[in-house]
């Protein structure tokens, strides 16, 4: 589980359920409990009328006077039912309600006591009954045993049962939705620092913000604060490491130059071409890894996209200037919203080498393309960059062999396939791809294609 | 025509200004940026050849201040940085071209005389105006296909005049543009190249190359033949 506004309230849910199973059980048993007692208490009244109102016949048996004190046991199915067994569990006095009924016999208690018993009519009407066995006195001095036995139906009781239980779970229920309502508003409230971080984060990717906000909680100041340190560190690494770079590579060139310089002023002769090759040769290695790596994917994140517009109309622009004289038509295709997620010198490199490249070798046409390389989300697409020409193009043999140099570099030919070695190396960097083929306008085209960043190599990958 | 070379290197300064020398270019040189832009502000320039790390002051920023003050002559950009960040940067602020070291010297005489000749407005590498033909590159003049010697003086003349064809350019403009900083500047030593020039080109006063506008100065008079 991923979210954790989703465990909290899953969590959350889990506890409530304990809680309010536990206390439905527990109100629901202290109500059936009480309701049996006072059923009972009840029972144990109408017993006690039985036993006063009961009175020898003139048949010297025990009966009961016609009216009695509780109505319902003169109206017929009224669930109050009564009845006086003598030893012989023969019936001597049947309430007038139990008509057509008949009263279970059950357990006969003891001489003297009471019992409360729980059985069923013939139609399986759950009843409640208490017997009791008494020795009874006649006026002759005589003692003859008798069972009285009172019973109600539980009908009501259960229905009023069944009744408190729909209401206990409503309200239950009721009151658990509102908690998990509350809860999850809590939750957006309590959560709402974390998105804007999240938020923030994402606009950093964008390039929209340069720094996470100071307007956090004082739980999560920390994280941001480390966060930014992260970002500014990260940032100055990448410019510190760039500049030193430069700065090797700037120093070490001069000093070639004033060395062919110095070494052509005085000497024509084959000597002095067999020093300038190697010149040449420590040239290009200082050109080849001196340039400053790509940046890792993780730099990417910090680093604000490039809007690939911008910066390919600076190149074409510059482009014209140094091509003046054989004045290609430029022709430019890219999508407006296509940024690319990486360095923009890197970005640079790669159509800056192409384009220079296509302009060198084109008759008078060259086209940059560059789109989405999967769909149109401006963060996580990825960049389609081609580069076509109308020159003479390069045979598919000769293409491989092209792409070899770079990796090796002292077989190179100064001046040729650098650029090209050096794109091909950014374009990895990025987890990318170089690929070269014929274009439709005769010449080669060139495609670079950058994954999403999300597919890009991780540093510690 | 007159150059000043921005670099902060003397090996290499020495170097270069030697090998302009040679090509015939009168050289003005600054080690640091500050005496760089001086120049480029103050002295008769006609391109500048300028290194992008120098002390004092950037020679993007010198390229700005330059471009800024309305001065409109190539700026040729001579860098040890070769990415295109770099590159690109260097162009915008107003530079027309860029080397990249190290460099043959070849290059950046090829790169400075195609930026000198389109300064002028010709498009192509060999200016024809009617019969007559400049080779740049090869520092060559011919008339009617009949290549004409002429001593490196009265070429740096004719190479000026012509890469101006159709401008009127006074003596003074002449004499500050062509010759070294220690020569005598004396006028009249001009009138006498000149002269020259017309015996050379024109022996039966036929095409009449440079034509003499009287206290003005002098004009390369025949049309351009931009096709050529």
């Amino acid at each position: 589980m991923s979210s954790l506004s989703a465990r909290l309230l899953v969590s959350v849910s889990v506890l409530l359920v304990l809680f309010f199973g536990t206390t439905i059980v527990v109100l629901d048993t202290a109500f059936r409990k009480a309701g049996e007692q006072a059923q009972d208490d009840i029972l144990d009244g109408h017993l006690m009328a039985m036993l006063a109102a009961a009175e020898p016949t003139e048949a010297g048996v025990l009966g009961m006077p016609p009216d009695m004190p509780e109505p319902r046991f003169s109206n017929i199915g009224s669930g109050l039912y009564a009845e006086i067994r003598d030893d012989l569990d023969a019936v001597v006095w049947r309430s007038r309600s139990a008509l057509g009924l008949e009263v279970p016999v059950g357990v006969v208690p003891d001489d003297g006591n009471h019992l409360f018993l729980d059985e069923a009519l013939a139609d399986g009407t759950p009843l409640r009954t208490l017997s009791l066995a008494v020795q009874w006195e006649f006026p002759d001095g005589e003692l003859r045993p008798y069972i009285f036995k009172v019973a109600e139906s539980l009908d009501s009781f259960n229905a009023q049962l069944s009744k408190f239980r729909r209401q206990l779970f409503g309200w239950f229920g009721l009151v658990a939705l509102i908690m998990l309502l509350a809860i999850s508003i809590l939750m957006r409230r309590l959560l709402k620092p974390l998105r804007r971080m999240k938020r923030e984060i994402g606009e950093i990717e964008e390039g929209k913000r340069a720094s996470l906000s100071g307007q956090l909680p004082t739980e999560l100041v920390g994280v941001a604060r480390n966060m930014n340190l992260l970002i500014d560190s990260e940032r100055a690494r990448s410019d510190r490491y760039r500049f030193t770079l430069d700065n090797l590579a700037h120093s070490l060139k001069t000093p070639l130059a004033a060395m062919r310089a110095l070494l052509n002023e005085r000497d024509k002769s084959d000597f002095a071409g067999r020093y300038n090759e190697q010149i040449d040769r420590m040239d290009e290695i200082v050109r080849y890894q001196l340039r400053k790596p790509a940046a890792s994917a993780a730099e990417n994140l910090v680093l604000a996209p490039v809007q690939v517009g911008n910066e390919v109309k600076r190149l074409v622009d510059g482009l014209h200037k140094v091509y003046i004289d054989k004045n290609p038509a430029i022709d430019v295709h890219v999508d407006d919203d296509i940024r690319f997620r990486g360095d923009t010198g890197d970005f640079l490199e790669l159509a800056g080498n192409l384009l220079d490249n296509a302009c060198k070798w084109c008759d008078h046409e060259v086209r940059i393309t560059i789109e989405a390389a999967v769909d149109h989300d401006a963060v996580a697409s990825g960049m389609l960059l081609r580069v076509a020409d109308d020159g003479p193009g390069i045979p598919a043999d000769a293409a491989d062999a092209l792409l070899q140099r770079g990796t090796r570099l002292d077989e190179s030919t100064p001046g040729h396939g650098i650029g090209l070695a050096i794109v091909k190396d950014i374009a990895r960097s990025y987890g990318g791809v170089l690929t070269i083929g014929a274009s439709d306008l005769g010449g080669a085209e060139i495609t670079v294609t950058i994954p999403p960043i999300s597919s890009q190599p991780r540093p510690d990958a | 025509m007159r150059l000043l070379v921005i670099e902060d290197d003397a090996t290499l300064l020495q170097s270069l200004t030697t090998k302009l020398v040679e090509s015939g270019f009168a050289v003005e040189q600054a080690a640091d940026g500050k005496e760089g832009l001086y120049y480029a502000l103050e002295y008769p320039i006609d391109l500048a050849i300028v290194d992008l790390g120098l002390p004092e002051m950037s020679g993007l920023d010198i390229i700005r201040e330059v471009r800024k003050q309305g001065k409109s002559y190539p700026v040729l950009i001579l860098t040890a940085r070769d990415r295109w960040q770099d590159k690109v940067d260097g162009l915008e602020a107003g530079a027309d071209d860029y080397v990249v070291k190290p460099f043959h010297f070849e290059e950046v005489s090829a790169r400075v005389n195609a930026l000198l000749r389109r300064s002028g407005g010709w498009a192509s590498s060999v200016m024809t105006a009617g019969p007559v033909t400049l080779d740049m590159s090869r520092q060559e003049l011919s008339v009617n296909d009949a290549q004409i010697e002429l001593t490196s003086f009265e070429y740096k003349i004719i190479e000026y005049l012509m890469v101006r064809a159709g401008q009127v350019i006074s003596k003074t403009e002449l004499t500050e543009r062509l010759y070294d900083q220690d020569f005598e500047r004396d006028s009249n030593v001009i009138e006498v190249f000149i002269g020259r020039l017309r015996k050379k080109l024109d022996p039966d006063n036929s095409i009449k190359p440079i034509e003499t506008l009287r206290g003005r100065g002098y004009r390369f008079a025949l049309e351009r033949d931009q096709s050529g």
